[in-house]
């Protein structure tokens, strides 16, 4: 029988044996291999998974710079203590078992019985937080200041952020700093840790256009959507900061912390590097941005105005200041209660830009506009219009519109244009404006673009308000028919009209330069934050011209003339204004806000330009509740000009001064070659 | 004798034998030092109290103990093979009252100066022991009596290491006592009744532990019953249990089982080449326990730094080292000598299967060493003496 032969060879049953250990030895291969070479893959991610971290490393922040390359905002390092948890790993596994033995053995005692699994974590809890604290309190010994550690906070940062540094301190002085440096001892698990921190080295300067910043750590689109931690990063919350957040901000990086089984960080390694943002430089010229501020807080320091300096040759805003306003460093690293009480005053406003951002009637300053659509409907300008006395006030002038008497603060007598203009006579503008019509008025301001967007890259830009037929046509349907007496207010820049400063810079610059309206400029280019750097943004911001005004230069010269005159002339309204060897052509304005019949505040203007013969800067002045446009705002104009004359002085003399040094040089040089 | 002579003959030493257990202690040398290297607590001790110096140390004691045991033939030690068979027995009731308790076992016997896990002596004893019982004509082996001692010589060491508790090492016996006897030509129907009774037993057992209600099942301890647990994928919590209960028993199964998922994902994330000789995160992160990571999980930490190919080398390695066992045993003097030589590379094969096996999820947890890798006097020690019986045996061959 075959089955017997096989039994009688000898080795039947060793063999029998080895096929157990060969098919034993297979299986053990044949999973390893499903294990490491099937799913490899798998378990090498599981592994990475569990055992690393991801962490966002915000970029550092691109400046704004002003057109002469001085920062209005940039990003400088910033210094704080913080806490090393995995070097305190030991301490706190110490601090743990001498506390838990000793419990133990009281708890035992005391009531027979062990600790439970919950008692346990309550005491090496305490046990963590008291190796920290005391590492805490003597790092506060090291500074000369003491530092509390809050217990709860300390706990979230353990269970939560493990694997990233506790910051335990404010930022350190560069005294605080050098003590630290200097110590031969550090506590356990302390140390400095360094960050870029938003820093605007103005304050208060250009506050409103540059804007500021709220803490923002959140990944944004377009990078990778998960990260286990995120470092402190802020984004702009309005002004330059908003709008061109994208370039400011750059690329964030991320880097991969190595943590192990407890979640304690042992090493990190950085994946990819953040990418600085870029620059973004204004057309604003830092200098005269003080010149304006400081001018516009002569009266007090909460007056409630703005100011723009604009370059009536390309539109290019020089300066613009709003009143009151805020220091953007206060949003750093986050807004105090106090400050924010201050920020939401409702009468002081301070975050509102009010060049840009609110609704004045132009008052006086629109009757430049008036007075060109009169022109320009073949009015003689020569021609005398007696203005009647007001019977109530017989010093002023009054008009009668309908059977509504409209009140003048110019003097009764005989005008004609360029005196109405001189002395800002109400009454000749209604007269004239009504004799030249309703859409005559509506089409000149059309010109200037009223009641559309200056487009100023801040998000502070208001259109304003300017009527048009089809809204005229609106409201007569809902019962406000349009009458003369709305004409009559228009054409003094009163009723239904709203402008702000910059609208009004780009009227008076249109005028200057002859006729061309331009859309401000406030962003000149983006660039890369340091030159040469190759993975920075560059991108020009050209002038934009956005239409012509198509009136004729003579026009055009008698109004500038009359604006000359109501600076120079003694009779002017602006004259407080004149600066000795500059001639500047202006117009004054003050305007009324009533509510009902009662006139609640006052809205004073002056808006120039100057030189008057080859116009370089425009200057408009506006403040709420002045007096007068000739008394409250005139002057702080003429005190920009002797600013700004100053600066070009000071300019003058450092190139030639240069120049000199020049010419010392080369002498030297050919000497030397010699 | 002159040259010629040695030459012509046939070597005296199982030279296979001897390059695969070098081989296997290197690899064990290499891997106990990159596996402890992480080890805070040991890294302030000097060198010569570091673990791979230790076990350099175990193995010099080994192999000197494995020459020691070739200077005689195997026939004079199994001459006092029952008196060493019993002096084990009374060491394994010592170790039960006054062993030390380390990892939830009374396993160990202090000496001060060197703990003594006397169960990885009492394998090679039992081997002795048995070969030299089992050693008798066929027609006595048919005896029920003669049978039944045989069975109790197994089953008294075998109860003795499970009440330690130790089931990994009470388990191997069975495999070792099975394939002795079937060697030995016990009748073949006994044995065959023999498994399906150990099947049947065993069968019963699992079914019991995973599917009975509480009160119907076996007193296991806690720890053993979730290892079973945890390796067939069951819930700890019975169907009745509450939701705080559940929970808790989740959270504890998560925790269970956090070992052999750990050991898992070394395994698996060492891929073909590995991470890389003292590269492996797992360990120096302490993902893998740092408690086991250089005896019973030590394949785990070869094969996440060293891949596949180094998995498959140390298998190898064992496989060069069992058959050379078959092939002493095929070529022993006696049926003494190949029933010890069977009994030793049976004893290999399951501690080698079990080890690798529990690190790859291939059978459940039970703490039993990797034979001359993993950490450890005892074993290191117990294996490289049965090596020396190896050798022995083949020196007194049959020519």
């Amino acid at each position: 029988m075959a089955n017997t032969d096989k039994k009688e060879q000898p080795e039947y049953r060793l063999r029998i044996i080895s096929w157990f250990i060969v098919s034993g030895l297979f299986m053990l291969v044949s999973v390893l291999w499903y294990l490491q070479v099937v799913k490899g893959k798998e378990f090498a991610d599981e592994q990475v998974f569990q055992s690393s971290r991801s962490v966002r490393i915000p970029a550092v922040r691109g400046k704004i710079l002003d057109a002469n390359g001085n920062s209005l905002a940039e990003s400088r390092p910033s210094y704080r203590l913080c806490l090393y948890l995995e070097e305190l790993s030991p301490l706190f596994k110490k601090a743990y078992s001498t506390a838990i033995t000793n419990e133990a053995q009281q708890v035992l005692k005391q009531h027979g019985r062990r600790l439970s699994s919950q008692e346990r974590q309550l005491i090496a809890r305490k046990a963590r937080y008291w190796a920290a604290s005391n590492s805490i309190y003597r790092a506060g010994l090291l500074l000369g200041q003491q530092i509390q550690l809050n217990e709860d906070y300390f706990d979230k940062h353990y269970r939560e952020r493990l694997a990233i540094p506790m910051p335990i301190s404010a930022e350190l002085t560069s005294t605080q700093m050098a003590m630290f440096q200097e110590s031969s001892y550090i506590p356990p698990g302390v140390d400095i840790d360094v960050q870029p921190l938003r820093f605007y080295p103005y304050n208060t300067i250009a506050a409103h256009i540059i804007g500021y910043l709220a803490r923002n750590d959140q990944p944004v689109d377009g990078e990778d959507a998960f990260f286990n931690y995120l470092l402190p990063d802020y984004k702009g919350v309005i002004g330059i900061e908003w709008v061109f957040d994208n370039y400011l901000r750059g690329k964030a990086g991320y880097k991969s912390v190595m943590v192990n089984n407890l979640g304690y960080r042992q090493s990190e390694s950085v994946w990819t590097p953040a990418e600085p943002g870029n620059n973004v430089v204004l057309t604003i010229d830092v200098k005269i941005q003080e010149i304006a501020e400081k001018s516009l807080r002569t009266g007090f320091e909460n007056v409630k105005g703005a100011v723009v300096v604009m370059n009536p040759e390309n539109g290019d805003i020089l300066a613009i200041a709003s009143s009151p306003s805020y220091n953007p460093n206060d949003f750093i690293p986050r807004i105090s209660s106090q400050e924010m009480t201050y920020l939401n005053d409702s009468n002081l406003r301070p975050m509102i830009n009010r060049a840009s951002q609110e609704r004045y009637p132009p008052g006086s300053v629109f009757k430049i506009v008036t007075a060109l659509a009169c022109l320009e409907s073949g009015i003689n300008p020569t021609e005398k219009y007696i203005v009647q006395p007001d019977p109530s006030n017989p010093s002023h002038g009054c008009i009668y519109v309908g059977n509504r008497k409209i009140r003048d603060t110019a003097p009764p007598g005989e005008y004609d244009l360029h005196r109405a203009l001189v002395k800002s006579s109400n009454s000749y503008f209604i007269h004239c404006g009504l004799k030249a019509g309703l859409k005559r008025i509506l089409e000149m301001g059309n010109r200037f673009y009223f009641g559309k967007s200056m487009e100023l890259p801040t998000g502070q830009s208001d259109k304003g308000f300017f009527p048009d037929e089809n809204w005229i046509k609106g409201q007569s349907q809902r019962g406000n028919i349009w009458t003369d007496g709305d004409t009559a207010n228009l054409c003094i820049g009163q009723g239904s009209i709203a402008v702000n400063p910059v609208q009004i810079a780009v009227l008076i610059s249109a005028v200057a330069n002859g006729g061309k309206v331009f859309y401000p400029r406030l962003v000149q280019r983006i660039e890369p934050m340091e030159i040469g750097m190759s993975t920075g943004k560059k991108l020009e911001f050209s002038t934009r011209t956005r239409g012509l005004l198509n009136v004729s230069n003579e026009h055009l010269q008698f109004v500038k003339k009359a604006m000359l005159d109501d600076v120079e002339d003694i009779e002017g309204t602006g004259r407080a204004a004149a600066v000795t060897g500059l001639k500047i052509a202006g117009k004054t304005g003050t305007a009324e806000v009533q509510e009902g019949a009662v006139t609640v505040d006052k809205i004073a203007w002056f808006a120039s330009y100057a030189p008057y013969e080859s116009p370089k800067y425009v200057v408009v002045v506006m403040i709420e509740g002045g007096v007068s446009g000739g008394r409250t705002c005139a002057p702080i104009a003429g005190q920009i000009y002797r600013g700004i004359l100053n600066l070009e002085r000071m300019k003058r003399l450092k190139a030639s001064q240069l120049a000199s040094d020049d010419t010392i040089k080369t002498e030297f040089a050919e000497i030397g070659t010699n | 004798m002159d040259l010629a002579d040695l030459k012509k003959k046939e070597s005296r030493l199982m030279w296979l034998l001897m390059v695969a257990i070098a081989g296997l202690m290197v690899i064990g040398i290499a891997f106990v030092y990159s596996a402890s290297e992480a080890n805070e607590a040991l890294a302030s001790l000097p060198f010569y109290r570091q673990r791979y110096f230790m076990q350099l140390v175990w193995y010099v004691l080994g192999v000197a103990s494995a020459f020691v045991v070739c200077l005689v033939t195997y026939h004079t030690i199994v001459r006092w093979s029952y008196l060493i068979y019993w002096v084990m027995i009374g060491l394994l009731f010592f170790v039960l009252i006054f062993g030390v308790k380390r990892y939830g076992g009374t396993r160990w016997l202090d000496f001060g100066f060197f703990q003594f896990q006397p169960s990885e002596f009492a394998k090679i004893a039992f081997i002795i022991a048995f070969a030299n019982y089992l050693s008798r004509p066929i027609e006595e082996l048919k005896k029920t009596k003669v049978l039944c001692k045989a069975l109790g010589m197994a089953f008294l060491p075998f109860i003795l290491i499970l009440k330690e508790p130790d089931l990994g090492s009470a388990i191997v016996f069975m495999p070792v006592c099975l394939a002795m006897m079937y060697i030995a030509e016990v009748p073949t129907r006994f044995l065959r009744n023999l498994i399906i009774l150990t099947v049947a037993v065993s069968g019963l057992f699992f079914v019991d532990i995973l599917f009975a209600p509480p009160n119907w099942q076996i007193k296991l301890h806690d720890y053993q019953r979730r290892r079973l647990l945890v390796f067939f994928g069951k819930d700890y919590a019975p169907a009745d249990a509450t939701p705080a209960e559940r929970k808790r028993l989740q959270l504890q199964q998560l925790n269970d089982s956090y070992n052999i998922r750990q050991a898992l994902i070394s395994v698996g994330s060492g891929g073909i080449f590995g991470k890389g000789w003292r590269q492996g995160t797992q360990t120096a992160l302490g993902y893998l326990p740092r408690a086991v990571a250089h005896n019973d999980f030590i394949f785990s930490v070869i094969a996440e730094e060293s891949g596949f190919v180094g998995g498959i080398i140390v298998v190898a390695l064992y496989g060069v080292i069992l058959f050379s066992g078959i092939t002493i045993a095929s070529r022993a003097g006696d049926q003494l000598g190949k029933l010890i030589a069977v009994g030793i590379v049976v004893l290999i094969f399951s501690h080698v299967f079990i080890n690798i096996g529990m690190n790859i999820r291939v059978v459940p947890v039970t703490g039993i060493p990797l034979p001359l890798v993993s950490y450890g006097g005892s074993s290191v020690i117990c294996f490289l003496v049965a090596a020396g019986l190896l050798q022995n045996i083949y020196q007194n061959r049959r020519t």
